[in-house]
């Protein structure tokens, strides 16, 4: 049964009338026939047809080198605007990335050679992945006094945390004379081998969310 | 303030005067045949309080007589036949005699019927005895009322049915459920419109509720005329979109011109169906006038997403903006001249990407009291 649903997220101050729909950019999701669909995607499908689309933005495109997380990663870096500049920067970090696996790649015998990733966009899902954290902390109030108690994070805020620790790291620890993609490509390399300062981060919050099990129940939602 | 005093001490004492008529009436007669100065205020009606305007039926079928006469003496006057004289000769024929230079639409001279123009209003409710005709009067919202205790007994009426299958054995779980079409719920403005009074959100929304709450229950479909009368169809979105027309040069090759807008940037685009992909914008080869690869990316994102990347050849131009919307506004304008070139399963799919709705994203203005579009000035305690 198509029912007229209201968008959940109302966007305050959207320049777009909360009924447009978000686009879809890539190509494999219209190459799909119908028979292999659900009944959910199905009946997405049809709303899709119906209801007005939003414009894509300008930093996203259907080509194969376009990554929606490395494009969030580089708004995430991004200063004053200066898109290009962090584009370059992120460029430059992935191109270091290789470099440096290729050289212990090569310096390496040949029963580690198999071991060793060279791929430097699956470097960076991975340490990513390895940077975010489970449980997040929430200061709530209770009784006069805030504790900070431990709650579920959502996908988006995971991948939030992980990238802003990354960055500020780079920006804040590491000797101010290097630039910012042989920093990012330290950073990127050592958190892919699971140490370095963001992972101590992540396991840092991780023990004091265990440390505030006690109070896991203040929380209402 | 003293006016009012002496307004308000006359018609006290006009009271005392039905009680004790003969205490000091002399006096009292000075007293009320002095000259009571009232003020403007007393006097001007609450005009909120009264609520819209209330026509008459009479008043009402006199403007429809006049609307009618009026219509064959302007069918006389613009020398058409008075019998076949439709609303949009009426509208051609106003805006022709009484030009307006006014933006606003609705300000403008109109001539229309009477029930288009004055809002629908309920026949007097009660009889010549002083006593309702409706069961519900009294609830205030009776059409409201009365629509609730119909679709309430219908749905009594389903589950008598589906009580009725089961004791015979013949009830099953997903049989005869209605089976709307591509459509939506009336919103709460058409529900009101329809009903003839004002609603509550909270009274819409519990109408809805039980409007989805029969639509799950087997063996609705028996019910399924009524509730179609309070949906509204939708009309898929692909319908609306306008396709360039495909031409053909002198040498019999294919090209269509299409423009598009982004931010401040014009642009306009001729997309020639060669097997090369030659692109100049502006003048300029297209490496040249985007250093930017985003730039670059933005433009040939159409041609990627549909799989023609060398066979068409992009003759740009492009002012006004900055760098990236002047890609966007190339974009758009390539999207919707590809639009020609391509089927409609594909176009439906450039509109499902987002490449063919104009972005809609401006700068925003600055605002007095702030330092900016949002940011506000320093806030100083003291």
């Amino acid at each position: 049964v198509l029912s007229f649903v209201c968008r959940v997220f109302l966007v305050r101050w959207s320049r777009y009338n909360p009924y447009y729909l978000e686009p879809e950019v890539s190509k494999e999701a219209y190459s799909r026939p119908a028979t292999e669909l659900s009944a959910e995607e199905k009946e997405q499908r049809e709303l899709k047809t119906l209801r007005p689309i939003k414009a894509a933005t300008s930093g996203v495109s259907s080509s194969v080198f376009d990554d929606p997380v490395i494009s969030k990663f580089i708004n995430m870096m991004m200063e004053h605007g200066n898109k290009v500049l962090a584009r370059e920067i992120m460029t430059q970090t992935l191109e270091n990335i290789k470099k440096k696996q290729v050289e212990k790649y090569h310096k390496a015998s040949e029963g580690e050679r198999e071991a060793i990733e060279c791929n430097p966009y699956t470097i960076f899902h991975q340490a990513l992945e390895n940077c975010k954290p489970v449980v997040g902390l929430a200061s709530i109030q209770k009784g006069g006094k805030y504790y900070q108690v431990p709650i579920p994070l959502t996908d988006n805020r995971r991948r939030f945390l992980a990238m802003k620790w990354i960055i500020t790291e780079c920006r804040d620890n590491k000797h101010r004379r290097t630039h910012m993609y042989e920093k990012l490509s330290q950073e990127l390399l050592v958190a892919f081998g699971k140490e370095g300062n963001v992972m101590k981060k992540k396991y840092e919050l991780h023990k004091m969310a265990e440390a505030n099990r006690a109070y896991a129940h203040y929380r209402w939602w | 303030m003293a006016a009012s005093c002496v307004r308000t001490v006359g018609s006290f004492l006009g009271k005392c005067m039905t009680c004790s008529s003969t205490i000091n009436t002399v006096a009292t007669q000075v007293l009320l045949s002095r000259q009571v100065c009232v003020s403007s205020a007393l006097c001007r009606k609450n005009l909120a309080a009264a609520g819209p305007e209330k026509f008459t039926l009479e008043y009402i079928q006199k403007q429809v007589e006049e609307y009618e006469i009026g219509k064959r003496h302007l069918a006389n006057m613009m020398g058409e036949d008075p019998e076949n004289f439709t609303q949009e000769d009426i509208d051609r024929s106003i805006t022709y005699l009484f030009p307006s230079g006014l933006f606003e639409k609705t300000a403008r001279p109109l001539m229309k019927h009477p029930d288009e123009i004055f809002p629908k209003q309920r026949a007097v409710q009660w009889g010549a005895d002083g006593r309702p005709f409706h069961f519900l009067f009294y609830t205030g919202k009776q059409s409201y009322y009365s629509l609730m205790h119909d679709l309430y007994g219908k749905i009594l009426k389903i589950e008598k049915h589906q009580d009725h299958l089961r004791a015979k054995g013949l009830f099953s779980q997903d049989a005869q459920l209605i089976s709307l079409g591509p459509s939506r719920w009336l919103t709460k403005e058409e529900l009101e419109l329809l009903l003839v009074e004002t609603i509550s959100t909270h009274d819409y929304d519990r109408f809805i509720k039980l409007m989805e709450h029969m639509l799950v229950m087997p063996y609705s479909s028996t019910e399924e005329e009524f509730v179609q009368r309070y949906r509204r169809l939708l009309e898929a979105q692909s319908l609306k979109q306008l396709v360039p027309l495909l031409e053909k040069d002198e040498n019999g090759m294919a090209f269509s011109t299409a423009e598009g807008r982004r931010k401040t940037s014009d642009s306009s685009v001729i997309l020639r169906d060669c097997g090369s992909g030659h692109i100049t914008v502006n003048g300029q080869d297209y490496l040249q006038y985007f250093p930017v690869l985003q730039d670059r990316e933005q433009l040939m994102f159409p041609l990627q997403f549909m799989g023609v990347l060398g066979r068409f050849n992009l003759e740009c131009k492009v002012s006004g903006g900055g760098r990236s919307s002047q890609a966007g506004a190339l974009r758009l304008a390539i999207s919707r001249a590809l639009l020609s070139f391509l089927s409609e399963g594909d176009g439906e799919a450039m509109r499902q990407a987002g490449l063919l709705t104009p972005d809609p994203r401006v700068r925003e203005r600055k605002k007095p009291g702030q330092e900016g579009a949002r940011r506000k000035f320093t806030w100083k305690k003291r």
